[in-house]
């Protein structure tokens, strides 16, 4: 388990471009707001805490073909496999990694974008629990509709369609201070429910 | 001493039958070539044989205890597929140190690149290379050592004369060491190995 996620770790830092993309995508549909909206400050923050997660839910979506799929495509997949029986182990190390390296950075770059946004110092502290909680629960979903999916070329429309309707959930709750508890239920919800139904996707694609 | 049997194994891919009551035995030291039609199974017995299709008639089983059941088949083989297993967004060098760390072990690869006259390419990006290159790079896998079978699927697609002997080579050196190879091709073979079937 620990060899894999060392393994995506590099794989990433290698193939880096994936990781700025998605974090310029991010910064990018914030940045979009003012322009749509207009600069008066108390708009602005209200529009923040939900677009900041419309945002999070994008970009966990465009990310979602190199969990399993470039794996898959060059074969990969096979070797990783067969080297880690319990596949179990494999997908609790893609969670580990698919949230490490797509997920931390934004919530890395949150303060920053928070303050341009005129959020003070408790609402930006409120907004990055949340996120921090929510955002586990979506990388779990995006793992098993990734799974899922498995060698189905160009469907990210369709994995888009199958993940909007369950990332509603983090969204509605998303934007209110004091749901943190309904976001860690939701999270460990999508664990559970993740981690049986990817582990599935990935034992039928090796049949 | 290790002795692969396979009985009355069949296989259902979808609605039709692609394996159909296989017998086979082989022992350490052996190589079996298996040939056959396109779709006749060949890659099926393979994934078979590696774990991954589970769900078939029949047995197979490693020193009389069911693969199913041995918790430490996966360690023992090493299976080279119809996919190269490499990204070609980067470089060989790269490619090789992401397979140390799956593989669980370093090797030396300016040295064994140059064994097989591929030290010049090292730093090259693995998309730029001609498909009997990547298939080189893909074949460098079997320098892992820990195994004591190799499966191999179609292994001398796009090799040239040159690296099929050398391919060859290390199959007789992997034998010598009691090592068991079964690979599936259907290209006439240079050589003789102990024994083949067509299913």
């Amino acid at each position: 388990m620990l060899n894999l996620i060392k393994r995506d770790l590099l794989l990433s830092f290698y193939s880096s471009a994936n990781f700025f993309f998605t974090v310029s995508f991010f910064v990018l549909i914030l940045i979009l707001i003012p322009f749509a909206f207009g600069t008066q400050s108390d708009q602005l923050t209200n529009l923040f805490k939900g677009v900041v997660w419309i945002a999070l839910a994008l970009s966990i979506i465009i990310t979602v073909d190199r969990i399993y799929n470039a794996d898959y495509e060059d074969g990969n997949l096979d070797i990783i496999m067969q080297k880690n029986k319990t596949i179990e182990y494999l997908v609790i190390s893609k969670y580990v990694t698919h949230w490490f390296i797509y997920c931390l950075p934004l919530l890395v770059i949150l303060p920053i974008l928070s303050f341009l946004f005129y959020l003070d110092y408790l609402e930006t502290i409120q907004i990055f629990i949340n996120l921090f909680i929510g955002s586990f629960g979506m990388v779990f979903i995006a793992n098993f509709v990734s799974a899922l999916t498995l060698g189905a070329k160009r469907t990210i429309f369709l994995k888009a369609i199958i993940m909007i309707p369950l990332f509603v959930p983090f969204i509605i709750f998303g934007s209110d201070a004091g749901s943190w508890p309904i976001l860690l239920g939701l999270s460990m919800l999508s664990f559970v429910i993740s981690i049986y139904v990817t582990a599935y996707g990935l034992r039928l694609y090796g049949e | 001493m290790n002795e692969l049997k396979i009985e009355d194994l069949s296989c259902k891919r979808g609605e039709s039958k692609v394996l159909n009551n296989i017998n086979l035995t082989i022992k350490s030291g052996e190589t079996l070539v298996v040939k056959g039609r396109n779709g006749s199974g060949k890659t099926t017995l393979l994934r078979i044989l590696s774990n991954f299709i589970t769900s078939y008639q029949g047995k197979v089983s490693l020193n009389d205890l069911s693969i199913l059941e041995d918790n430490l088949y996966n360690n023992k083989f090493n299976l080279i597929g119809q996919k190269n297993s490499l990204k070609d967004n980067l470089s060989i060098k790269k490619n090789l140190e992401l397979w140390d760390i799956i593989f669980n072990e370093t090797l030396d690869h300016a040295k064994l690149l140059e064994h097989d006259n591929l030290d010049r390419l090292i730093n090259r990006d693995v998309g730029s290379l001609s498909d009997g290159q990547k298939k080189c790079i893909s074949l460098y896998r079997l320098n892992y050592n820990k195994y004591e079978f190799w499966f191999l699927d179609e292994p001398f697609v796009y090799l040239d004369e040159v690296n099929t002997n050398s391919l060859i080579e290390k199959i007789n050196r992997f034998n010598e060491n009691m090592g068991i190879v079964i690979l599936t091709s259907n290209i006439n073979l240079p050589k003789k190995f102990h024994k083949e079937v067509n299913i």
